[in-house]
């Protein structure tokens, strides 16, 4: 980073300089003397499904612009109420276009919040 | 007193016009909504809606505005509560013992001390606001930077050494807060830092994205795991309204947290954020049982709930009193005052006192709405946690999503909260507090902000911290509470070993 610090002595430098140092002295701290009546709880078994899940999220959240925020809504609630256990796929499938649509139309019409359309979009016109 | 009455009188002669009346009751109707969905905020809220007080008079505008501000407060704590989704930034602390009550099946009880809090804080701020409003906009000019920066230091430092179990802990979360405070521009002097290269890093870390992230969706993710293994729990709906039990236990801390909201709330900067935290810091603090709080501690609720109601009344008075914005949502109604034609300046009370008696009446009868307005619609939000978690999961995600999304409209966004989530998800799992890393991202900004100003305006020498009493004290009470719960802890465990 270069340095301006014209008329002010303690620059953009020093403050995240002293957090870092900070964040160093801390970090040895509990390096050399660890939490002794503190017990961490242990990952899981199950921390597969908490990853499947963070990685749906994420490529819903990466997608909904080209998909839209319907389509990638629908696919997302569809597949994740799936994984963790909806067993019907006829209710499945409808409740999540409903519930895709409702959210959707509930912010763009009535709240006017903008929201991306994506393929759908492309496919109206 | 009796010009205050009469002014008052004046004020409610001018609110009680049908048409004013219908306005406060719009605005206080939208402000619940926006409140309620993650995301807009109040400010933001605000700002939507300016366009619709075109062409109106100036004190039915401000009305309707001000009706939007308070509806927000109100709603904001609604999904905290609920699902464990914040907001906005003062409702974080909200979530941590109110949602831990819904999920014992106390939401309903939740929903009201929350709502009836803020009537109560609400009530109170406004006739502070009306009796004191002038003599503390003079006082509060005293605080200036150095003031700032002591005051925050011991914001901080309270809420770091109260959260979580470990102090080193809490101060990794802290600076980890903070840091996040120094990604994007710095504004003194323009320049870049820690974006990585990343462009729409340059806006730094929203904190609605970021509290999001490490709370709804890591809370989401545990939960996940929970249902996996059989071990989620939430309790039936076992009460829907509030015992007089729990009122009698919360209405001390109600009343606390009124008057430190209050008084926070005039000094600029996050003020009703700071004033949220420390409350709630302060009641655990002072609680005969602390450990009660982060599990469903009723006044753990409250405190926080009414604090950030009376800061928005307190953040009103440079506003009125000196014509100066302190915050983002006054910011917003200077920008509205203005587009009427209204000058916000000192002498705002004698040239326009049709607006600012008009907004402080407005302020009692909006505080009333929501009241009634709110009591009934906790039945139905109580009836939303009926949906089974396979629903109501992957629910919560979207619409939080939308609240992330409506920030920047940036898909980046919606990924950093991902990010963030899987952060908060290992914090949770080895005992890392989240709070401090909120108040960290608050607070970092106004923080670095105050101490280089403090310095240019001595030079760079640090003496001029201790030629302010006000930030000496703030400094040393800072240390006492960061060392205090240790020795009081260690006292304790000599005297059980003795004993």
């Amino acid at each position: 980073m270069p340095s301006a610090t014209i008329g002010d002595p303690l620059g953009h430098k020093a403050f995240p300089i002293v957090l870092g140092g900070l964040m160093i002295l801390l970090g040895l701290a509990i390096f050399i003397k660890p939490e002794k009546d503190l017990e961490s709880s242990p990952l899981k078994k199950t921390f597969v499904s908490v990853l499947i899940l963070a990685g749906l999220l994420g490529g819903y959240g990466y997608s909904i612009q080209s998909l839209g925020y319907p389509l990638g809504t629908f696919l997302f609630l569809f597949i994740t109420s799936r994984l963790i256990g909806e067993r019907s796929w006829i209710f499945g499938l409808l409740l999540s276009a409903v519930l895709s649509l409702g959210i959707f139309s509930l912010f763009t019409k009535i709240l006017d919040i903008p929201l991306p359309l994506g393929i759908i979009q492309r496919v109206i016109g | 007193m009796t010009v205050i009455l009469s002014h008052l009188i004046y004020g409610f002669g001018i609110v009680f016009t049908p048409i004013n009346i219908l306005y406060a009751f719009i605005g206080c109707l939208v402000g619940t909504l926006i409140g309620v969905l993650p995301g807009i905020g109040p400010a933001g809220g605000m700002a939507l809606l300016i366009p619709l007080t075109y062409g109106k008079e100036p004190s039915s505008a401000i009305i309707l505005l001000a009706g939007i501000y308070y509806g927000a407060m109100y709603g904001g704590s609604t999904t905290s509560i609920l699902l464990n989704v914040p907001g906005e930034a003062a409702s974080v602390v909200t979530c941590l013992d109110g949602y831990q009550m819904a999920r014992k099946g106390l939401a309903g009880p939740a929903l009201a001390i929350s709502a009836i809090g803020s009537f109560i804080a609400g009530t109170i701020g406004i006739i502070l606001l009306m009796l004191i409003g002038p003599p503390m906009a003079q006082a509060a000019l005293k605080f200036g930077p150095a003031e700032t920066f002591a005051l925050m230091v011991f914001g901080l430092s309270m809420v770091t050494s109260l959260s979580g179990r470990s102090l080193r802990k809490g101060l990794v979360s802290m600076t980890l807060g903070l840091m996040l405070a120094t990604v994007g521009v710095d504004l003194p002097t323009g320049l870049i830092r820690f974006t990585f290269g990343i462009p729409k890093l340059m806006e730094g870390f929203d904190i609605i994205v970021v509290a999001i992230g490490l709370f709804a969706v890591s809370e989401i993710l545990i939960s996940t795991e929970e249902l996996q293994v059989g071990e989620y729990v939430r309790e039936k709906v076992s009460q829907i309204w509030l015992s007089m039990k729990d009122f009698t236990e919360s209405i001390g801390a109600i009343i606390r947290g009124t008057f430190l909201g209050f008084f926070i709330g005039v000094l600029p900067g996050a003020a009703h954020v700071t004033a949220s935290f420390l409350s709630y810091a302060l009641e655990k603090k002072f609680s005969k049982n602390p450990e009660r709080f982060g599990h469903g501690e009723i006044r753990g609720v409250a405190a926080p709930e009414s604090a950030n109601n009376s800061a928005a009344c307190g953040a009103l008075i440079p506003l009125l009193t000196l014509g100066l914005p302190a915050s983002a949502v006054t910011a917003v109604l200077y920008g509205a005052l203005l587009m009427v034609g209204v000058r916000p300046s000192p002498f705002l009370f004698q040239k326009h006192p049709d607006v600012v008696w008009g907004l402080i009446a407005s302020m009692y009868i909006g505080n009333l709405m929501l009241l009634i307005l709110n009591l009934p619609l906790i039945r139905i939000w109580v009836k939303i946690l009926s949906t089974p978690p396979r629903w109501l999961f992957p629910i919560v995600l979207a619409i939080s999503f939308i609240g992330v999304f409506s920030v920047n409209n940036s898909p980046l966004d919606l990924i950093l909260a991902t990010i963030l989530g899987i952060l908060g998800y290992f914090m949770r799992k080895f005992d890392y507090p989240l709070v401090p890393v909120i108040l960290g991202l608050v607070l970092g900004d106004l923080m670095e902000q105050a101490l280089r100003q403090t310095l240019m305006i001595s030079g760079g020498s640090l003496e001029i911290f201790l030629r302010s009493p006000i930030a000496i004290t703030l400094f040393i009470l800072a240390g006492v509470v960061m060392v205090a719960p240790k020795i009081i802890y260690r006292g304790k465990e000599k005297l059980e070993t003795e004993s």
